[in-house]
Parts: C-alpha cells; sequence; structure tokens
C-alpha cells in the first residue's frame, strides 16, 4: 500500500509554474526525501497533500484513498514554519494541536521531553527562540505518534548538536516502522536518513527511487607524480582506465571497475613513474546532484 | 461541534487582549444606558415632569435601550476581528487544517463566535434593560415591544458579518479594523444619504441603516411617522438576507482559497 501517490499534480502561481505534472508514490515504511533547491515546489507539493494549497490540476490519496481531514488527523505535519499562538505557552498550544488532532493531552509531555521543551513548556511561544520554534514544532507533529510524518526541512533554525539530534529522532523513528516523508534542500540530509528520493527542480519532477539508484556517486582516483603529462600518458593506458575528471595538482581518474590502490601504484612503478599522491574518492554529493539537474 | 468549540477555548481562554477587548464592548451596552438614562432622568427632574415621557420606562424601554445600543453595534466586530485575523497572521488557519480541521470547520468555529456574540450582546441588553427598567420606570415590568431587542441583535449579527468578511478578504489586523471602522462609521452613512437623496427608500436597505430603520428614535416616531419607509419585514428580510450573503461569501472565500 502507498502512503501518498500523486498524480500529474500541476500548479500555478501568476506567472509562475510551481508544479508541472507532478506524479509519485511513497511506500509503506519508506522515509522519503523530496529533494531539490530553494524555490523548486517542494513545500507546494507539501501544502497540496495537507489541504492548504489547491492543485489547479491532478489528484492525490492518501493511505489508497481519497483525502480527508479525519486522514491528515492520523498524519504530523511540520510545513515550512512553526505555526502557533504567540501568545499561548507552548503546552497550551500543544493543548489545541492535540484537541483537532484528536489525541489524548497526556500525550503532550511525551513529545515536548522528546523536542528537549520541558524546561520551557510553561513560556509563552513569543519568546521562543527560532530553535525551539522549531522543536516545538517537531513536538506537534509528534503528538499522538502518528505512523506517518511530513516534515518540511525539520533541521531549520537548528544549532549542529540540533540538526544531529533531529536527524538521529528520524532515523529512530524509521527504524520503528514510521512513513517520513522529508522535504530538504540538503543534500547530505536527505542521502544521510533516506530510503527513497525525489528531486524536483522549477516544478518538475527530475528522477525519483531509492536513494542508491537516484544519487549514483562515481568513486575516482587522486594520483599525482612529478611529471604528471607523463603520467596522464601511461594510466590512459590502464587496463581498467576510463576517463579523466579534472587535470590540476592531481589527476582525477575514474576506473571502470574497483582498483586497488596498492596494485595501481606496482602498476605504475613497473613502467618507471613513481607516485608522489595516491588517494580514492568519492564524488561530492552536490556534484552528483548538480550532474543531475543540469541534464 | 463541542470538539470546535472547546479548541476555540483553548485558543482564547488566556489571551488577555481578546478579554478585554470583549469586557469592553459588553460594558459599553449598560455604561451607555445608565449615562443616557441619568440625563434624561434629570432634564424630566428639572422639567418637572412636564415633558411626560420617560425613555427607561415599560414597555418602551426595549426600543430606548436597542436605540442606544444602535450606535455601538460595532464594539462587538472588534473581538473577532482580532480572532480571525490573529489565525492569518500566526498562519495559525493553515496549522489547524494541517493538524486535521476540514476548511469547514474552521469557518464553523469563527462563526460560532459570530453566534456567541450576538447572543452576549443580546442577554445583556436584556440585563441592562431589565436592572434600569426597575429604577427608573415607573409601570411594571413588561416584554411587550420587546421585538426591537430581536432587531438589535440583527443589527450585531449583520455588522459582525461585515468584520468577518473584512477579515477574511484583507487578512491583515490594521487594515481590517479601518476598513470595518470605515465602512460602519462613514460609508454605509454616506451611502444612505446619497441614495436616499438621488434615487429614493431604497437607500435605507444598506446593511447598517436597515436594522436603524427597524429602531427608530423612541417616542419621536409616534409623533412623526416616516410615511414613506417600507414595511418592517422588508427591512428585516433584508437583514436576513444580508446575513446569509455574508456567510455564503465568507464559506466561498476560504473554502476555495489557498491558505
Amino acid at each position: 500500500m502507498s502512503i501518498l501517490s500523486l498524480h500529474s499534480i500541476s500548479k500555478r502561481y501568476g506567472a509562475i509554474q510551481a508544479l508541472s505534472g507532478v506524479s509519485f508514490e511513497v511506500p509503506r515504511g519508506a522515509v522519503f526525501g523530496i529533494l531539490g533547491p530553494n524555490g523548486s515546489g517542494k513545500t507546494t507539493l507539501l501544502g497540496i497533500v495537507t489541504d492548504v494549497l489547491k492543485a489547479d490540476e491532478g489528484t492525490y490519496r492518501l493511505f489508497d484513498e481519497a483525502p480527508t481531514a479525519a486522514q491528515r488527523r492520523q498524519i504530523g505535519t511540520l510545513l515550512e514554519t512553526p505555526n502557533f499562538y504567540h501568545y499561548l505557552s507552548a503546552y497550551r498550544n500543544l493543548q489545541v494541536a492535540a484537541s483537532i488532532k484528536q489525541r489524548p493531552e497526556q500525550d503532550i509531555s511525551r513529545v515536548l521531553e522528546i523536542a528537549g521543551l520541558t524546561a520551557r513548556q510553561h513560556s509563552r511561544f513569543k519568546t521562543y527562540s527560532l530553535g525551539m520554534k522549531q522543536r516545538l514544532a517537531i513536538a506537534s507533529a509528534l503528538l499522538g505518534d502518528p505512523e506517518v510524518l511530513i516534515l518540511d526541512e525539520p533541521t531549520n533554525g537548528l544549532d549542529p548538536a540540533g540538526i544531529a539530534e533531529v536527524r538521529q529522532l528520524i532515523l529512530e523513528l524509521a527504524r520503528s516502522g514510521k512513513t517520513i516523508i522529508l522535504a530538504s534542500h540538503l543534500l547530505d540530509e536527505v542521502e544521510k536518513v533516506c530510503s527513497h528520493v525525489a528531486i524536483l527542480q522549477k516544478g518538475k519532477l527530475l528522477l525519483s527511487g531509492s536513494v542508491a539508484e537516484v544519487l549514483v556517486r562515481e568513486d575516482y582516483v587522486e594520483l599525482s607524480c612529478s611529471n604528471n603529462a607523463a603520467l596522464e600518458k601511461l594510466i590512459a593506458g590502464h587496463p581498467a582506465f576510463a576517463h579523466i575528471l579534472q587535470r590540476h595538482e592531481h589527476l582525477q581518474v575514474v576506473f571502470s571497475q574497483p582498483v586497488d590502490l596498492a596494485a595501481l601504484n606496482a602498476w605504475c612503478a613497473d613502467q618507471g613513474i613513481w607516485l608522489s599522491h595516491l588517494h580514492i574518492r568519492k564524488q561530492s554529493l552536490e556534484k552528483a546532484f548538480l550532474q543531475i539537474t543540469n541534464n | 461541534m463541542l470538539q470546535i468549540i472547546r479548541t476555540e477555548w483553548l485558543k482564547v481562554r488566556s489571551y488577555r487582549t481578546f478579554w478585554v477587548l470583549l469586557l469592553l464592548a459588553v460594558l459599553s451596552i449598560p455604561a451607555a444606558n445608565f449615562i443616557v438614562a441619568e440625563i434624561t432622568e434629570t432634564i424630566r427632574e428639572q422639567a418637572q415632569n412636564k415633558i411626560p415621557v420617560n425613555l427607561y420606562d415599560f414597555p418602551i424601554i426595549w426600543q430606548s435601550v436597542s436605540w442606544i445600543n444602535s450606535f455601538m453595534t460595532a464594539v462587538f466586530g472588534f473581538p473577532l476581528l482580532i480572532l480571525v485575523t490573529n489565525e492569518f497572521t500566526y498562519k495559525t488557519h493553515r496549522q489547524n487544517i494541517i493538524d486535521g480541521w476540514e476548511r469547514r470547520d474552521f469557518v464553523l468555529a469563527k462563526l460560532y463566535w459570530w453566534l456567541a456574540f450576538g447572543v452576549l450582546a443580546l442577554l445583556t441588553t436584556m440585563l441592562t434593560g431589565t436592572l434600569l427598567g426597575l429604577a427608573y420606570a415607573l409601570h411594571p415590568f413588561s416584554f411587550e415591544d420587546s421585538r426591537f431587542l430581536f432587531y438589535y441583535f440583527l443589527q450585531v449579527e449583520v455588522s459582525m458579518g461585515i468584520a468577518l468578511l473584512i477579515a477574511v478578504l484583507v487578512r491583515r489586523a490594521g487594515l481590517a479594523i479601518v476598513l470595518y471602522l470605515a465602512y460602519i462609521m462613514l460609508v454605509d452613512q454616506l451611502l444612505v444619504l446619497i441614495v436616499k437623496r438621488k434615487v429614493g427608500e431604497i437607500g435605507g436597505l444598506l446593511p447598517m441603516q436597515a436594522a436603524d430603520e427597524l429602531i427608530p428614535f423612541p417616542i419621536i416616531d409616534k409623533f412623526i411617522p416616516d410615511t414613506n419607509r417600507y414595511d418592517d419585514s422588508v427591512y428585516l428580510i433584508m437583514l436576513l438576507v444580508y446575513i446569509a450573503l455574508m456567510i455564503f461569501l465568507v464559506f466561498r472565500r476560504m473554502l476555495k482559497t489557498d491558505y
């Protein structure tokens, strides 16, 4: 069963086509990343799914059924910014949320504890720092321990420790079998926590699938010697040679199959070239992403 | 329904600004009427009862309090404006939907307030009339002519309907309050004057004026009856039409627009 399925969703704001014909499915139990640069349509897409925005075209289904408010109550959602009553305390804000979600108020202290806000639960929301507001929004999404979570840029405004905590929390929730839809412009965030990913750019879906399939990254070997020109000529004759990525201080060489660095070193030495630098590296995620979005 | 009312209660129970605005609106009714009652009493005493009319005698008192109140119907619009525009300012209208309300539930939540404030205004007016009557009336308590209370109730509902419509259309608190005041205090009155002069009695059917036509100045209306005006039922129907129209427009706006 898919938790969410989108069919040709389009949305336009005046002259701007925010989404055009986006379709994909989120399987149960997935940590599904929606990845894309700022303004790519991630929040618009999630806004449509949560009924705060109306799609111009297309349909979506939740839990394989036509969407209803009752289904939204089964989903913990943090969309764009933490939205709370400024004059109410964190606790009272969560009382409002629990009342709408029809969840027991006894759960409030549990989610406040997870978010690390127990000590400040009776302070008014307007006295909170940006990071605390974000934590409260996460706490609110966790109310009632929903099976599905929609988290739009959940680490926004958090300090490095907070970011690590939230990522850990997402991983733990995923391990407990929950389905998580995570929108982010942070590549490493998606790679670290997601099992599946959909990549959006300018409102169009570029790719979707498992992270391992979509975010493929080439390994390359970095090497240099006293005469890189000679080395380049030599390495082109290596049986596994594929292509050269860059020629700067070091040559960056991609091989068609994994090579053993010791063997490669010996192979070069046998041909009379003594390497001064030899290192295996992974292509950066940013580069892999740019390759996808540029094509 | 109870779940919606309970949620709205949780939103306001510790919101001081709201309670102060509501308290001011409620207090304005006994305060204004008490002042007028004292002044008319003083005039009567000074005139040594040569003016044989007492505005706060039964049963004319119901028309008097409704007439005095009709100058202040706008006051109940303020707490409603604050409640609605706050949701837009804090984007909690979005969150309420995200958390699992139907869009219809959000509108109903605000309509409950709209109705509750109207009932509160009506009850406060009844209580004020009763107490001032006990203090100043020469005749025994009577509910005769209490239909004026109902007209006043409708006027409050129309005025709050305008507030609600402005709030969902402009969304920003400051602008909404300015537009609301401008309409109630200036635009409606100006339009009534212009239309009545240029076109005719149809000007009396404008939203705020329709109820004013039903609650004329006490006593004077008996001496100088306005022969041009429509039958009471016409004004009454117009008030109900305005209320229905405003509810329809508020629903239409909130069900279709992006949040």
